[in-house]
C-alpha cells in the first residue's frame, strides 16, 4: 500500500523528532531534597538506613540556613499539607513584614512595585485556594513557595541601593 | 537546543548496557550517587516526554521532578525483564498524566487551553520550515496526549484508553482529530486522510 503524501511526510517528521530534550534548570537539587524528606528507600539495610539518615541530617544542617524555606516545604509535605501551607504563609508574612520594616527608610527604585506586590499576593491566594482542594500537591506547594520568593526578590530589588544596579 | 551545565556533563556519560545495569542495581540498593547517575542518563528522555505531554516547560520541569521523586520508591518494581528505558517511559507517562490531572482544575481556571486563541491561530507555512514539535505543542490537550503516546511513544489505543481513563474509541477519535489539525497546519488540508 502506497503512503499518502501527508502520511509519508508526517512519518518522516516524526522519525526526525529528537528523543531527548534538556530542561533549562538543574532539577536535581529539588529531587535530592525531596528524597531526603521521604521515607528511607525500602531496599536499605539497617546500617545503610542509619547512614542515610545521618547523611540527610548533615545535608539538612548544612543547607538549613541557605535553603530554609525550601527545606521546610519538602520536609513537611510528608507530614501535613494544610499545616504546612499555614506555616509557610505565616512564616512568609512575618519575614515580609520584617523586611518591609527594615526597608521603610530606603527609597524604592520604581513607583509601581506595590502594585506588582499585590499581583503576586493575589497569585499566592489563588494557589492557596487550589491547595485547599489538594493540600499535599507538591507542585502547587512549589508554586506557592516560588511566588513568595518572587515577592521577596521584588521588595529587595526595588529597595536596592542604586550602585548595585547593573 | 539549550542545555544546562549539568546536561553537558550528562552528555559525556555513555554507559554500556552492563554499566547501566550496575547503576540500576546500585540505585535499587539505595545508593543515591547511582540514582543521580541514572537521573543524568535519562533526564533528557524523561523531560522530552513530559514536555510533549504537558506542552509547558515549567510544568514539564515539575513533572520531571515528580517522576524522579516517585521513581526512587518504584525502582525496586523494575525486574529487568524489559529495557529500563521502556519501563521508565511507561512510568513517566503515567506519573505525568496523573500530575496533569491534579494541575488541571487549577490551571483551567487560569487559561482555557482547549479553546486557546493561540491554538487556533496557526497559519500553514512552507513545508520545509515546518517544526512538528511546535505544532504538537499547539494541539488541544487530549488530542496532543493521545498523539504523543500513540505516534511517538508507540502505545496502542487500548493502552492509552486505560492510561487516560477513556474508551479506546475515544483515543482513536482524538488521534484522528490531532492528525486533521496537523494536516491543516502543515498545508495538506486539500488532501483526504
Amino acid at each position: 500500500m502506497t503512503m499518502k503524501p501527508f502520511e509519508q511526510y508526517l512519518k518522516q517528521k516524526l522519525d526526525a523528532l529528537p528523543t531527548e530534550r534538556q530542561p533549562e534548570n538543574d532539577l536535581w537539587p529539588g529531587i535530592d531534597l525531596a528524597l531526603h524528606a521521604e521515607k528511607p528507600h525500602s531496599a536499605f539495610s539497617k546500617p545503610q538506613r542509619w547512614l542515610a539518615s545521618a547523611a540527610a541530617l548533615i545535608v539538612a544542617v548544612g543547607l538549613g540556613w541557605v535553603l530554609q524555606p525550601l527545606w521546610h516545604t519538602q520536609n513537611d509535605v510528608a507530614l501535613n499539607g494544610e499545616a504546612l501551607v499555614q506555616a509557610l504563609s505565616q512564616q512568609h508574612e512575618q519575614n515580609k513584614t520584617t523586611l518591609l520594616v527594615s526597608l521603610k527608610d530606603t527609597p524604592a527604585l520604581t513607583n509601581n512595585w506595590e502594585e506588582q506586590l499585590t499581583e503576586l499576593e493575589e497569585a499566592a491566594e489563588a494557589i492557596k485556594t487550589a491547595l485547599k482542594e489538594d493540600p499535599d500537591n507538591t507542585a502547587l506547594l512549589r508554586m506557592l513557595q516560588s511566588v513568595y520568593q518572587q515577592q521577596f526578590l521584588l521588595i529587595e530589588r526595588v529597595h536596592a541601593p542604586k550602585w548595585q544596579k547593573i | 537546543m539549550e542545555m544546562c551545565k549539568a546536561a553537558i556533563n550528562d552528555a559525556q556519560i555513555t554507559p554500556t548496557p552492563h554499566t547501566e545495569r550496575q547503576i540500576i542495581e546500585a540505585a535499587q540498593r539505595g545508593d543515591k550517587q547511582a540514582y543521580r547517575q541514572l537521573y543524568r542518563l535519562h533526564t533528557g528522555k524523561v523531560f522530552a516526554l513530559c514536555y510533549r505531554l504537558t506542552a509547558d516547560r515549567g510544568m514539564a520541569e515539575d513533572a520531571t521532578q515528580e517522576v524522579f521523586i516517585q521513581l526512587w520508591q518504584k525502582l525496586n518494581n523494575f525486574s529487568g525483564q524489559s529495557k529500563f528505558s521502556t519501563w521508565l517511559h511507561s512510568v513517566t507517562a503515567n506519573i505525568t498524566l496523573s500530575y496533569m490531572r491534579k494541575q488541571k482544575s487549577w490551571f483551567r481556571r487560569m487559561v482555557n487551553f482547549e479553546e486557546s486563541a493561540a491554538m487556533q491561530d496557526v497559519s500553514p507555512r512552507c513545508t520545509s520550515e515546518i517544526d512538528l514539535e511546535a505544532l504538537i505543542l499547539r494541539l488541544p490537550e487530549r488530542a496532543r496526549v493521545v498523539f504523543v503516546l500513540h505516534a511517538i511513544e508507540g502505545y496502542r489505543h487500548e493502552e492509552i484508553g486505560q492510561m487516560m481513563k477513556m474508551a479506546a474509541g475515544t483515543s482513536k477519535a482524538q488521534f484522528h482529530r490531532a492528525k486533521q489539525l496537523l494536516k491543516v497546519w502543515m498545508g495538506y488540508d486539500d488532501e483526504a486522510i
